[in-house]
């Protein structure tokens, strides 16, 4: 059978835009055109009388014939802030952001249904806008939701340790702020939808960008009101995600178009429409102070971090609940005695919140990392020896972080230090110092980062599901379910390596099918792909092969014990004439002569088919109440060069240094590992998605949302190191995310340790020329 | 109005009908059914419409059907030999020159340009050479390691 990537490379790629059904009609989105403000009415009439037009959705109809989106997650808590709104899939009554769709136009095709779009007329009474988390919060800001006495949507607090003793003992106390500016992941293709409604059935089946097709499924159902089991969502080939196809919201309105015109129907977005109504993230600010002695010993941390979440992030997502990891993060690697870390979400007139790779625990880790930069300067230590200092041990794991994370295995120190030989930091720094008397300034950067994965909290739509289904056909060719969607991060061809290695089949047979929502889980977000469903296959690879072993021995005449498995043969060590290919097994056991072969105790527990479906779940989490189960850790080190004159910061050579625990497919691993810190580095140095003052989005091309090119990024050193997790099925990490937050905060340090000359604190991002320029200007020598 | 152009495409000739203000892209697309042009920012910004244009890489979204009258386009369709597949793609399959593949055959036909007129590009030419292909996923480490490998290839003579 032909695998995904011959398949791919071959031009035989099913992405959405690819799918053509019969008496398929079009839709496209009508954006607002301001950030705030009320609908006052609409006039459709226009668009109607177009040829070809065949129905316009306006939030009237959405009231009337949908439901709010279901809140995902609800955290409230005692002492913790956590409101929700009602919200729709179109705007109803108020726009709160710049592009935020307000009406749909169905059309026989797409170049019809765009021009008719235009002609939609909607009356509005512009609003005050709020763009400013600091203004949003102020009293007497414009107010988002007219429910709510402010725009805070999320205030969390946490206290871990004894943070009054930590900076009690203190040498030191830092102040430090840090601000990442807003991106998100846009990748090249947006989101598209197919729906088709069956007025017979009463049933809708969606194709489209779904990253995970179960909750999809759940979301759609509730917001059309129609019975789950009568909806199917089908994961078709997804060009690229990273969270940022998680949300369920704009399909609502291909769902309905198709059950209101009896037709199937599609979108695709348009790169635009992305930019404006996409997922956003980071847009974050810390302030904060941390505690520490002479001697390099961390202490204690007290910060806010503050997020810029645009409208709600509760209903059409759950970036909301970000925040909380979000908060967490800020332990990393270290030993803490206490911390006190307040985590607020602040709604402004921009897109929402959701998630892109990193998602929250992305965020803590970059703060700390740039803190304990400040903290080696103050120290006149290297920035790694403060990390050495103050690293976990290796002969402690499984660790109870102060943060109530149990961190499974890893050894930081050695992780460090193959990162650092592999670098040559010696020799850079040695060069920084002849290049200095030269006025040309290069800066080497280090970052360390711990990433957590396998989420499952409570109250919230990742509350730690999955489900695996392993079967033998007559053929004996292989088929592999689960929830972990392919979004080109090598899900299917990993299933199937699980699957060939434990069942000892030909992996050629193995055919991991698409995802849909027919399996309950989460999808591959979080990083959780090779935590939960590779968990849940290989549980039910090796229950399969239990019974392979089982039944083999009867057929085969032969004890049990004798039985193994090569290359796709089964047969017995004792005489190699008795073997069996997987193809003559299932045939004995289907059909020839099919049950009636097998011995009646097998019979008789109703075990006799070569078929396993399973769950699985994570032992630590249900024993320490831990949110996540796997930490990989990885350790960054990045050399730069800073034009002053011109502001560009050039990545000389870059060294990540990465524990997975088990990995399953190196090739793999280290793909995720190259895009992820070339996604960081268009964080750090040129990626920010703009508003003006009016709330108007600036950034809505890749001709201002500067992603790098092959000319920009750099080549990229990787080393590994595998300590398996304890907690898994077999060993392996979810990883995937430490790389865009690691290399983020490297190059950023990196950038700092160039232009400290120039006494420059980098401790906001984008660093674009512009920026470094003006620090360079404004900084004393 | 319609009107007609002559288009070479994957060595095949076509004779075809098409709007005055229809783009390359959307021809290749829905008239002759070669999805693997994929539609991305339709700006001309991405790279992920990429087609050859009389040998040269182009992007399909920024040519109007009309101006491709009497062009020769290649797609990655016509890498195909037989179904069989060419070694630039054996090198990205090898490598893991992509991931979700949507910018890949937009960066096949830049690489198969980039390699059909220069003998062995360095690193740096090859970077340069597909600055104008965005990707998302690989991060671009094993796309220049693919090309790199075609590039061995065609050099002991296995290219077409």
């Amino acid at each position: 059978m032909e695998n995904r990537e011959t398949r791919i490379i071959s031009g035989k790629g099913q992405y959405i835009d690819d799918l053509e059904f019969h008496d398929m009609a079009y839709l496209a989105f009508v954006g607002s055109p301001h950030a705030h403000a009320k609908i006052l009415g609409y006039d459709v009439r226009k668009a109607l009388e177009t040829p070809g037009v065949l129905t316009v959705i306006t939030g009237k109809e959405i009231v009337e014939l949908t439901n709010p989106l279901p809140v995902q997650a609800d955290l409230s808590a005692p002492g913790w802030t956590w409101r929700l709104a009602k919200v729709y899939a179109l705007a109803v009554d108020k726009v709160r952001w710049y592009g935020e769709p307000v009406a749909a136009v169905i059309a026989e095709d797409e170049h019809t249904a765009i021009k008719a779009a235009e002609l939609v007329e909607i009356q509005y009474e512009p609003l005050p806008v709020v763009t400013d988390m600091t203004e949003a919060m102020k009293p007497g800001a414009p107010l988002l939701y007219d429910d709510w006495e402010d725009n805070k949507q999320v205030h969390l607090k946490f206290d871990f340790g004894d943070v009054d003793a930590a900076f009690k003992e203190a040498d030191h106390v830092l102040k430090v702020s840090y601000r990442e500016g807003r991106v998100s992941a846009f990748p090249l293709e947006a989101r598209g939808f197919i729906a088709s409604y069956d007025k017979n059935m009463e049933s809708l089946t969606m194709w489209g960008t779904f990253q995970t097709p179960f909750m999809a499924r759940h979301n759609i159902a509730e917001t059309l009101g129609l019975p789950e089991v009568k909806v199917k969502v089908i994961a078709v080939d997804i060009g690229g995600a990273f969270g940022n196809k998680i949300h369920t919201w704009k399909e609502n309105v291909v769902a309905l178009g198709s059950k209101l015109i009896g037709r199937p129907v599609k979108w695709v977005e348009l790169q635009r429409e992305w930019f404006a109504t996409g997922p956003h993230q980071r847009d974050v600010v810390w302030d904060g102070e941390i505690a520490f002695k002479n001697d390099g010993t961390l202490l204690g941390v007290k910060a806010t971090v503050i997020h810029d979440l645009g409208v709600e992030s509760t209903n059409k997502g759950i970036a909301a609940t970000s925040i909380f990891p979000a908060c967490s993060a800020v332990a990393n690697a270290y030993h803490w005695k206490g911390m006190h870390i307040e985590g607020l979400g602040i709604v402004t007139n921009k897109s929402f919140y959701c998630a892109y790779r990193g998602y929250g625990k992305d965020k803590g880790v970059k703060f700390i990392e740039h803190v304990l930069d400040q903290v080696a300067k103050e120290l006149h230590m290297t920035p790694e020896a403060v990390r050495f200092k103050n690293f976990i041990q290796p002969d402690e794991f499984p660790y109870k972080q102060i943060n109530n994370y149990t961190y499974d295995s890893g050894d930081y120190p050695a992780t460090m230090n193959k990162a650092l030989e592999m670098a040559d930091v010696d020799s850079w720094r040695e060069k920084q110092k002849e290049l200095r008397e030269q006025e040309k300034y290069i800066g080497i950067g280090v970052a360390f980062t711990i990433e957590p994965a396998g989420v499952a909290i409570r109250n919230c739509q990742m509350g730690g599901i999955t489900e695996a289904r392993v079967k033998i056909a007559y053929d004996g060719t292989v088929e592999v379910h689960s929830d972990r969607t392919e979004i080109g991060q090598g899900a299917d061809r990993s299933h199937a390596i699980i699957v060939s290695d434990i069942l000892g089949c030909n992996i050629e047979d193995v055919m991991v099918a698409p995802v849909t929502s027919d399996w309950i889980g989460q999808g591959p977000l979080s990083s959780r792909g090779a935590v939960y469903p590779a968990s849940a296959v290989a549980k039910a690879a090796k229950m399969l092969r239990e019974k392979v072993l089982t039944y083999s021995s009867v057929f085969l005449e032969d004890e049990r014990e004798n039985i193994e498995i090569h290359d796709g043969m089964i047969y017995s060590i004792n005489d190699r004439q008795k073997r069996l290919t997987y193809k003559e097994l299932a045939q004995r056991a289907y059909f020839f002569p099919g049950p009636r072969g097998l011995p009646k105790e097998i019979l008789k527990k109703h075990d006799h088919l070569l078929d396993v479906t399973t769950t699985w779940y994570s032992d630590v989490t249900a024993e320490t109440g831990a949110s996540y189960t796997t930490f990989c850790s990885s350790a960054d080190i990045a050399v730069v060069e800073v034009d002053t004159e011109t502001g560009i910061t050039q990545v000389l050579k870059y060294v990540h240094v990465h524990d997975a625990g088990k990995i399953t497919d190196k090739q793999i691993v280290d793909g995720q590992i190259h895009g992820g810190i070339v996604q960081g580095i268009g964080e750090a140095l040129s990626e920010e998605l703009v508003y003006s003052e009016n709330g108007k989005l600036l950034s809505t091309s890749h001709a201002d949302y500067l992603m790098p090119t092959a000319v920009d990024a750099p080549d990229i050193l990787v080393g590994h190191l595998e300590t398996p997790s304890p907690f898994t099925e077999l060993g392996t990490k979810g990883m995937g995310e430490a790389p865009i937050i690691g290399s983020k905060a490297v190059i950023l340090s990196a950038l700092e340790d160039a232009l400290s000359p120039f006494n420059v604190r980098v401790n906001e991002s984008p660093a674009t020329r512009e920026k470094v320029r003006k620090w360079v200007l404004g900084a004393k020598k | 109005m319609k009107a007609p152009i002559q288009l070479t495409v994957n060595q095949k000739e076509y004779a075809l009908e098409v709007e005055p203000s229809a783009m390359l892209l959307e021809v290749l697309r829905d008239q002759l059914k070669l999805k693997s042009v994929h539609r991305g920012c339709l700006e001309g910004e991405c790279g992920v419409c990429t087609v050859l244009l009389n040998s040269e890489p182009v992007n399909s979204c920024l040519i109007l059907a009309v101006q491709a009258d009497g062009a020769k386009i290649i797609t990655l369709e016509g890498l195909l030999k037989h179904g069989e597949l060419h070694p630039l793609m054996k090198s990205f399959v090898e490598n893991l020159g992509f991931q979700c593949g949507y910018c890949t055959s937009g960066f096949l036909m830049t690489a198969y340009s980039l390699l059909n007129n220069s003998k062995k590009p360095t690193e740096e030419e090859i970077r340069k050479g597909i600055e104008g292909n965005l990707c998302r996923c690989t991060g671009y480490v094993n796309i220049v390691k693919s090309i790199q490998a075609a590039a061995e290839e065609k050099d002991s003579g296995n290219w077409w």
